[in-house]
């Protein structure tokens, strides 16, 4: 057993989970989507992006990239949620996008996953 | 491929990357979470952004206050905690990034896509020089003077360093790296088609020897200089044709034969060169008894030499063995030649020459000052090594100076920049003296006492009358390039000297038609140069230099016939 792949694949997926956990509700309800569950979704996604820099293989390219897409999204969504607040002009439209925003960067996140199952059911040892 | 450096940098980068992010989490998320105060005494939580904005400004040591409101006693236990380890893991991350950037591998990476990308970009000829030397210096800058590019490699910075001050005529794209490696080889553009050659004068031979095998192996066409001095490396590399050696001893040991032989041809040789002009008086060496000081590589080469002649001679040396029947015959003393006693043993007094030939420069001095006390007129031959004590050497007042690093110098840079003078000096080295003397007087008559040697090539973008003459059949005798302008019954002073056709030489071409691919070596003074290029590349001057009439544009033509 190797402890960096415990670690890495644990943040992989605990990114995934917990976008999916914020993601999860109704769309235009603010009460169903807790800030800081997007707070650390967008931590936990930071980290498995550093965990998938220094690999050089055609799959951890694709892997930071999916990365990379996820903490685009998400960071999109913090801004948006921030200025959206101290403009006050938190509306239904706005908090749509904040969630759709996090449910894109949850598919970056599912792709991510299914890369790194692959690789590792691919792996002979 | 500038990937390469990005990657070396992010992966050093990844655990500083996470120290930050995970302390930057850990400080929002506390800020957040503990309630404090606001102007009015109500409870007041920071937003996300609000920390995150605090955080910031505290973790890079800004620090603005505290916002939005002055922080409870709570909040600034949090904070003081927050200080620690925001702190240091931001500073940690900025020197993880410095020692990133500055880090050996990286700088190399840099260097190395920088150097690569210069070579790619070179359109003309190049020649690679291996190792910066003050030899090398100098082949650089002839090889500049003859329009070729160069590049350079060597493995010691503080040489490349040393380089970077000096000016040169074109930019040379230079590299820190090993050159024994087919990599380094390379990136150094050896499988380009416009490297023309790779210089590998390295003292360790064995390094010579690899190179030009690999060269060998990843491009035959380049050609390749080696400096060889020991007998069984030269022998592999002359057996497999892989390399030109250059032996500057064997070099020396024709010159001291053609001086025997033909002295007028040393004259004609440092012309060649550029070291005098014809007017020199040839070097008539004296006869009778010859000393030589060391009987190493350099006494050996001489040897042959000398038995060829059966010249009278006699080898000193202190360190080195010779066969047995040689000192039976007296021609090896195995003492000092730097003592008089020994000197006068060996008969410095009636004898007509001293070679000084050791590797050691002021060994060398010594002994021509010693020799020089006790027999004032004996002609002097040494050798100097390097060109760092030159001014001493001249002011030895010796006969004949034998440097070896010019040696290397005149004949890298020529073999490579100026083929066709090498091809010319290597057959007027084989010329009797009578046709040399022809030679001499037929160049200062009706040239100069010190000519130009210059090199026509008859392709389309050097001669672009002659080429397209040629091309449609014409046949140009060589002559009609000599023929001066002014009056087509003159000749301009010069003269061909050399006609290189399909690996055919010519020497002294005359009464021969052109073709196409010719190479052709002129002897000739500035003007006559102009004129020859003009009659080459102009079909006016050309039709004139031909026919002694103008050439009439076919347009003007249809109107003067009516």
């Amino acid at each position: 057993m190797n402890l960096d792949k415990v670690i890495s694949g644990f943040f992989f997926i605990l990114a995934m989970t917990i976008n999916f956990g914020f993601f999860y509700g109704d769309i235009d309800n603010p009460e169903l989507h807790s800030v800081y569950e997007l707070f650390v979704a967008l931590v936990v996604s930071l980290i498995s992006t550093v965990l998938k820099i220094g690999d050089k293989t055609q799959l951890g390219a694709v892997l930071l990239a999916t990365s990379l897409v996820a903490d685009i999204q998400l960071i999109a969504a913090v801004t948006v949620w921030t200025v959206t607040e101290y403009l006050s002009i938190v509306d239904v439209e706005a908090f749509a996008a904040i969630i759709s925003l996090s449910g894109g960067a949850l598919l970056a996140n599912i792709t991510s996953v299914i890369l790194y199952i692959g690789e590792t059911l691919k792996s002979k040892r | 491929m500038n990937n390469n450096a990005l990657w070396i940098i992010l992966q050093k980068l990844r655990t500083p990357l996470l120290v930050i992010i995970v302390t930057y989490a850990i400080a929002i998320l506390g800020m957040v979470l503990i309630p404090g105060m606001d102007d009015k005494g109500n409870v007041y939580h920071l937003s996300f952004f609000d920390a995150f904005y605090f955080v910031s400004y505290m973790a890079s040591t800004i620090g603005f206050g505290e916002s939005p409101y002055a922080f409870t006693y709570q909040q600034k236990l949090w904070v003081s905690i927050c200080i620690y380890i925001t702190v240091v893991g931001w500073f940690y991350g900025l020197g993880a990034l410095v020692s990133a950037v500055t880090d050996k591998t990286l700088k190399f990476e840099v260097m190395r896509n920088r150097f690569r990308k210069k070579v790619q970009a070179i359109e003309d000829d190049f020649v690679i020089v291996l190792g910066y030397t003050h030899v090398n210096a100098e082949i650089i800058k002839k090889l500049h003077m003859a329009n070729m590019e160069v590049v350079l490699i060597d493995n010691d910075e503080e040489k490349i360093n040393f380089f970077m001050l000096e000016e040169t005529k074109q930019d040379v794209p230079f590299m820190v790296a090993d050159a024994l490696l087919t990599e380094t080889l390379q990136d150094a553009g050896i499988l380009r088609s416009n490297c023309k050659g790779i210089i590998a004068l390295f003292e360790n031979e064995e390094h010579n020897f690899r190179i030009s095998i690999l060269t060998k192996f990843l491009n035959p066409n380049v050609k390749v200089v080696a400096k060889s001095t020991y007998d069984d490396i030269s022998k592999s590399i002359l057996d497999t044709d892989i390399a030109k050696v250059i032996n500057p001893f064997e070099v020396f040991a024709k010159r001291v034969d053609v001086a025997l032989r033909s002295p007028n041809t040393l004259v004609v040789e440092n012309w060649i060169y550029g070291n005098s002009d014809l007017s020199e008086e040839p070097l008539y060496l004296p006869e009778g008894k010859y000393l030589i000081c060391g009987y190493g590589r350099f006494g050996k080469a001489l040897q042959s030499k000398f038995n060829k002649y059966g010249i009278e001679h006699v080898f000193i040396d202190a360190k080195r063995l010779a066969h047995h029947s040689m000192i039976e015959e007296g021609i090896f003393v195995r003492a000092n030649p730097d003592d008089k006693d020994i000197l006068l043993d060996v008969g410095i007094k009636d004898s007509a020459a001293l070679i000084v030939g050791t590797k050691n420069d002021i060994d060398n001095l010594s002994i021509v000052i010693t020799a020089k006390k006790l027999n004032p007129d004996i002609y002097i031959i040494a050798r100097e090594n390097t060109m760092q004590e030159v001014s001493v050497f001249q002011a030895a007042d010796i006969d004949w100076l034998f440097v070896i690093e010019q040696i290397y110098i005149n004949k890298a840079s020529m073999s490579i920049a100026n083929p066709l003078k090498h091809r010319f000096l290597k057959l007027i080295l084989t010329q009797k003296e009578s046709w040399i003397k022809l030679l001499i007087n037929l160049l200062k008559n009706q040239v100069d006492v010190n000519p130009l040697l210059k090199r026509l090539d008859i392709k389309e973008e050097s001669t672009y009358a002659l080429y397209h003459e040629l091309l449609n059949g014409a046949e140009i005798e060589i002559e009609t390039l000599l023929r001066s302008l002014k009056n087509r019954e003159v000749n301009n002073p010069a003269l061909p000297l050399l006609l290189y056709r399909d690996g055919e030489e010519i020497l002294l071409p005359s009464n021969i038609n052109l073709q196409i691919g010719d190479q052709i070596l002129f002897a000739c003074t500035k003007e006559s140069l102009e004129e020859i290029e003009l009659i080459a590349s102009n079909i006016y001057e050309l039709y004139y230099a031909k026919y002694g009439e103008e050439k009439i544009h076919p347009f003007f033509k249809r109107f003067l016939s009516y």
